[in-house]
């Protein structure tokens, strides 16, 4: 076996050029939930170290227990190798401290709150957190598709480096990221974000500062909607669903999108886009409304529109059942 | 002749420094997780200690501009000045139907590359990368791209063609290429050297086994069918790739499990193969010691495995009416005295007949393993690919 001696790679280059440390190695995520999970995944397969940060211990713990279970899923479906979970997790490290976001080159938040109100507040609190752990060039994003990044990012001291990274985690291999700059952003930090998007191997897509984005504020009335015929008695769930797949092409029907966003998650949003527009077609429908005060929030809880297994696998219609009769052939 | 071989993978690049005149390597070495925390570069003279570079390298450009560092570099340097680098041969995977043999990197070349990257999207751009970064830093030297499906060129077009849509190859080129083109080329040059015999008058197969591998039916110097397809993934079985499937399997199985495209890839590529057979591993070392241990699907992998070898070995003598050589190469080829044997089992018929002694137990030496009596002959002869790089680089540099 031969013998190995180690250098540091900096002595040998061509030139005395000063050299810089890696755009993007190693990046924060603000509350680790189910999308701050996905993100984490998403960061440390290409490579970057992740820092997230939790309320407690009992909460990175879990964190990372899903996250495990997430990687064993993937590998389950023929998404992912053993080895790649291995490195995956070898990456993503959790903590209470927002002083170990010291070297991260971006950060991005991805918390939930239940009122508009206390949301805004939250995050520019959270920002504001963040901004006094950081470098003065650190990116400070959000993943909200409902609130103001101009709200969230004034009062700091350099509100030109934030911006709305919105990732699609719904569907998991969406290789899309809206991102929305606000009234300060700089035009240098959107195509810093954008080298950052396009090293995870994603679609970058810029839009003007807009509730809802794009992507929320187009499908979103669709749930309503389908909601609606569902109390008119025009159609029953399976097959609202199944008219929506088979007529649109569509992967899911929004009843089965809704389990699968979340429906406290939807609430959210409508009530966050009811407020910025004052449109109905943005007022959630009652339908929903009673899923959410029920603790029926979807898939993640095994029941909303649908009951699920375990494994998140769709087993039957939960609600409501006089409604729920298929009269087709599906 | 001092060349600089560069294999550049998408966050890696694999080089070696060969003195042509000596035919062998003075370096060999390897660039890590380029542009991600934790890079390095690992640095291996004959007879000296291995060196590990590390620390922050960014892009491609900045990972040849340390190599080429700590090639002139006074404490592990082996040459004085950058000058003495005659040229740099660049490995390109999919050369597309233009470029049907080695050639000198031009601008219009380069352009002509980046076209061609839309038939291999995951290799062609990062190979590009390491020619754009010789470009900006020895703007001077010659370089030269050796393409992993120029070999395969010479297929005739009722071999390559798939049998769909003609339509479809008009648009997008959907036809078979072949890779290991460069393998397959340097074995069958070398097996002819080897046994002193012509090559223009030879019809060899070479079987190139590696973790990915592939078959190659060779008529008097000319590649008239392989078994690798638009992507690597067609043909043989392989460590941890499915090989021919039906494609009807492949769109069931999609729409069983309701995969995406992407997923599938990742399916047929690196949940198969031997892998996804034996459940234990891709390294047949591994499966064959499993077999011996009477490992049930250890064992089925490696029949599959030989059995899927025979298929093709079979129908290239058909097509070739006839062989002469039969040559193993490759990590598995090279190395895998009881795959050899399983695939040359029972093969009298069509003219193989194995020396089992001469064969058990050989590893990475050019040798007969045929009995002298055997119509075939069967070899089995390392390959060495960034030497035929080197030596088309020169070759073309030469004439330049």
């Amino acid at each position: 076996m031969k013998r190995i001696i180690k250098e540091r790679v900096e002595h040998f280059g061509l030139s005395d050029k000063e050299r810089v440390k890696a755009d993007f190695s190693e990046i924060g995520i603000i509350g680790c939930g189910r999308v701050g999970q996905q993100l984490a995944i998403l960061f440390a397969s290409r490579g970057m170290n992740v820092i997230f940060i939790e309320l407690d211990e009992q909460l990175i713990h879990k964190a990372y227990k899903d996250i495990e279970i997430e990687l064993d899923d993937r590998i389950a479906h023929w998404g992912l190798t053993n080895s790649e979970k291995r490195s995956i997790l070898a990456r993503i490290s959790g903590t209470l401290n927002y002083h170990d976001l010291k070297n991260c080159d971006l950060v991005i938040e991805t918390i939930t709150t239940k009122s508009k109100l206390s949301a805004i507040e939250k995050h520019h609190k959270i920002f504001k957190k963040i901004e006094e752990h950081v470098s003065s060039k650190t990116i400070i994003a959000s993943n909200s598709a409902t609130l103001s990044i101009t709200e969230m990012a004034s009062g700091l001291e350099h509100p030109e480096r934030c911006v709305i990274m919105h990732f699609s985690t719904t569907a998991r291999e969406s290789t899309l990221v809206e991102v929305a700059r606000s009234i300060y952003t700089t035009e240098q930090v959107c195509q810093n974000v954008r080298k950052f998007i396009t090293l995870l191997g994603k679609n970058y897509v810029r839009i003007s500062e807009s509730l809802g984005l794009v992507s929320v504020r187009t499908f979103i009335p669709m749930i309503n909607e389908a909601c609606n015929i569902l109390t008119e008695m025009v159609s029953n769930i399976k097959d609202i669903d199944f008219i929506a797949r088979k007529s649109m092409l569509l992967p899911m029907g929004p009843f089965e999108l809704a389990d699968r966003i979340g429906i406290d998650r939807l609430i959210r949003w409508l009530d966050n886009l009811y407020d910025e527009y004052g449109d109905k077609k943005f007022k959630a429908a009652p339908i929903l409304r009673r899923l959410f005060r029920a603790g029926y929030y979807g898939r993640k809880v095994g029941r909303g529109f649908y009951y699920y297994d375990e494994h998140g696998h769709k087993i039957g219609i939960a609600y409501p059942h006089a409604l729920s009769k298929s009269i087709c052939d599906n | 002749m001092k060349i600089l071989i560069l294999n550049s993978g998408s966050s890696s690049i694999k080089f070696q420094f060969i003195d042509t005149t000596e035919q062998k390597a003075i370096v060999k070495g390897l660039v890590e997780r380029i542009g991600i925390k934790g890079s390095r570069i690992i640095y291996n003279r004959e007879g000296e200690p291995i060196v590990h570079f590390e620390g922050d390298i960014l892009d491609h450009q900045m990972a040849i501009e340390y190599i080429l560092g700590i090639l002139k570099s006074k404490k592990y340097g082996v040459v004085k000045d950058l000058k003495e680098i005659s040229a740099v041969g660049h490995r390109v995977v999919h050369g597309g139907e233009k470029f049907k043999d080695s050639v000198l990197l031009t601008d219009e070349v380069i352009k002509e590359i980046e076209k061609t990257s839309d038939l291999a999207p995951l290799h062609n751009p990062s190979n590009l990368k390491g020619i754009y970064a010789i470009k900006a830093l020895l703007p001077d030297i010659p370089q030269v791209a050796v393409f992993d499906t120029a070999f395969h060129q010479t297929m005739p077009k009722y071999a390559y063609m798939y049998a769909l849509p003609y339509s479809l190859y008009e648009m997008y080129k959907i036809r078979r290429y072949g890779f290991h083109g460069t393998s397959h080329r340097y074995v069958s040059l070398k097996v002819s050297e080897f046994l002193n015999m012509d090559l223009n008058k030879l019809r060899i197969i070479t079987c190139h086994l590696g973790n990915g591998a592939s078959i190659a039916a060779i008529k008097y110097g000319k590649s008239i069918d392989t078994s690798m397809g638009l992507t690597p993934v067609e043909g043989l079985m392989m460590g941890t790739r499915v090989g021919d499937l039906d494609i009807g399997a492949f769109i069931h199985i999609l729409e069983k499990e309701k995969l995406s495209p992407q997923i599938g890839r990742v399916l047929v590529n690196k949940h198969s193969g031997v892998l996804g057979i034996s459940g234990i591993s891709s390294d047949m070392r591994e499966v064959e010691s499993a077999a011996n241990n009477g490992h049930e699907r250890a064992k089925l992998a490696l029949e599959m495995y030989a059995y899927r070898l025979k298929k093709y070995i079979g129908a290239y003598i058909a097509v070739m009416n006839g062989l002469d050589i039969l040559v193993f190469t490759g990590g598995i080829g090279e190395n895998s005295d009881f795959m050899r044997e399983l695939i040359c089992s029972n093969m009298e018929y069509l003219g193989i007949k194995l020396d089992k002694e001469k064969n058990n137990g050989l590893r990475g030496e050019a040798q007969i393993i045929s009995v002298d009596d055997s119509n075939v002959k069967v070899l089995v002869m390392p390959t060495n690919e960034e030497l035929m790089i080197a030596m088309d680089t020169e070759k073309i540099v030469k004439h330049n």
